[in-house]
């Protein structure tokens, strides 16, 4: 689809999406506005759609603040995903970013979290019931 | 002063009737409506800068006195404005040796007030400011402690700035009351205004009122001080607002965590202005009180306004908010919170944090 390329070049200094094997994982690397986060969010579940994925990783760990509009975002997309069959784990929030949203009042509590892609992984593999799929990995 | 305390020293204190205090004072002055809304948020700005170095009572005179003053000072902008707009390139001509005599004015008038200290505090003060020295290397010499150095240095500095005021302006103080009132300005020793009745002599005596606004409204004597003013009207400034927020703040010793701290507080702040309101503005600042450094951020919009002030900054409750989260969040983040704000004009945020030793 040519309108899905288009769109991944014009941001993909800020995102990427990647495939791997079952699952999807989206990092964002620089501050989006809302816009951009908006187009982010629907990039990711139109490529959900189409690859038919199981599980989807939101890597941002490069994001110095995630305020209300920014962690309703995310929320969204997880319910979004879950929606489309496919179970999100965040990963990477850092512990300043972490702290600050607790004083905001912010919860992501209906929503997975992992300290890293590799956590991430695991926490996706037991989630999906993929546990064997990966065998490097082998169950957790 | 606890962060309760203060919100309910603002929102008990009178400030909720400031707005349609300024608006009267404003509205019998000039008739555009545009222009009185602008100065009536102007106005309330400067306010809410000064409030932490005024007494409450003298929170309402303070901001007649300074409606006054911003009336004045645009009927004169209108008019040289009218006076010069044929010849504005000649204009920007001339202003170069006028510039270089107002800096022979201003070195006139820090020397005069230099020499109107005491000689110990004059010696402490340029120690300190000018070679250098440190407040516990200045206590350790004079057997004394950091803190009370600070402390002394904080009541020279606002005394530094009221004689030179008084030298710049070459103004004639007409009563005895004059000298200790603007003093207890400078320094923002609140107790001493309210013995003063500083806020009754405002509104009473001319030379006082010109002078206070140079006084509060200031940017604390600091040598990176630089004050960002970003413009809001768009969701692409929310990121941008909130990294200048950032880097103004990195350049004093805040934590990692303060600054992700005061960056998420923008952000909800001014997405707040994105979505609630026309368009507004962010200003962001270094300051300073007797004993350490802070930041200091005014949000103010031109929108709605907040119908009930105290339920918005209720938890769980939205009006402003819309996200749930809102006001009562972004107050947990900052040491410093209040609000302004007039319905159907716009609402003026003030917030601050400061530098944990
Ligand atoms: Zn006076």
């Amino acid at each position: 689809m040519a309108t899905v390329n288009q769109t991944e070049q014009a941001h993909q200094i800020s995102v990427s999406i990647l495939r791997q094997g079952a699952y999807l994982i989206a990092s964002i690397h620089a501050a989006l506005d809302d816009e951009e986060l908006g187009r982010f969010q629907r990039d990711l579940i139109r490529q959900i759609t189409k690859s038919r994925s199981r599980g989807v990783i939101i890597d941002v760990g490069a994001l110095d603040v995630l305020d209300s509009f920014g962690s309703c975002t995310l929320r969204n997309l997880a319910l979004m995903a879950r929606l489309q069959g496919a179970v999100t784990v965040i990963v990477g929030i850092q512990p300043d970013v972490a702290f600050a949203m607790v004083h905001l009042g912010i919860h992501l509590e209906d929503v997975h979290t992992a300290l890293g892609l590799e956590e991430g992984l695991a926490r996706l593999d037991e989630l999906t019931g993929a546990g064997g799929a990966r065998s490097a990995r082998g169950s957790a | 002063m606890g962060i309760e305390a203060l919100a309910d020293r603002q929102l008990t204190g009178g400030l909720a009737e400031l707005p349609a205090l300024i608006r009267r004072v404003v509205a019998s002055r000039i008739r555009d409506a545009n222009a009185i809304d602008d100065l009536v948020q102007e106005t309330l700005a400067r306010v809410m800068t000064a409030q932490a170095r005024l007494d409450d009572s003298a929170l309402a005179p303070y901001a007649v006195v300074v409606a006054r003053n911003l009336l004045s000072a645009q009927w004169r902008q209108d008019v040289r404005f009218k006076q010069h707009a044929h010849r504005l390139i000649d204009l920007t001509d001339a202003s170069r040796p006028e510039d270089q005599v107002l800096q022979r004015e201003e070195s006139r008038a820090v020397a005069s007030a230099l020499a109107q200290l005491p000689e110990g505090e004059r010696q402490t003060l340029i120690a300190h400011e000018v070679e250098g020295q440190a407040t516990s290397d200045l206590a350790a010499k004079s057997g004394s402690t950091a803190g009370a150095v600070a402390a002394q240095l904080h009541r020279t500095r606002a005394k530094l700035r009221v004689e030179y005021l008084l030298a710049l302006e070459r103004t004639r103080l007409p009563t005895e009351r004059c000298r200790p009132v603007l003093l207890s300005l400078s320094g923002g020793e609140r107790r001493r205004q309210r013995e003063l009745d500083a806020a009754g002599h405002l509104l009473e005596c001319p030379e006082c009122a010109g002078l206070s606004g140079p006084l509060l409204d200031r940017l604390d004597g600091h040598p990176e001080g630089e004050e960002a003013i970003i413009a809001v009207r768009s969701d692409r400034d929310v990121v941008r607002a909130r990294q200048r927020g950032r880097e103004i703040a990195a350049q004093i010793d805040f934590s990692s965590t303060d600054l992700t701290l005061i960056a998420t507080a923008i952000s909800e702040v001014v997405r707040n202005i994105v979505r609630f309101a026309d368009h507004g503005q962010l200003r962001v600042r270094v300051i300073e009180d007797a004993a350490r450094r802070g930041l200091l951020i005014v949000a103010r919009d031109v929108g709605p306004g907040i119908p009930d002030v105290d339920r918005a900054l209720r938890d769980g409750y939205s009006t402003y908010g819309g996200l749930g989260i809102g006001l009562p969040g972004v107050r947990r983040l900052m040491d410093e919170f209040s609000i302004a704000s007039e319905l159907g004009k716009g609402t003026t945020i003030t917030m601050a944090k400061w530098v944990h030793a």
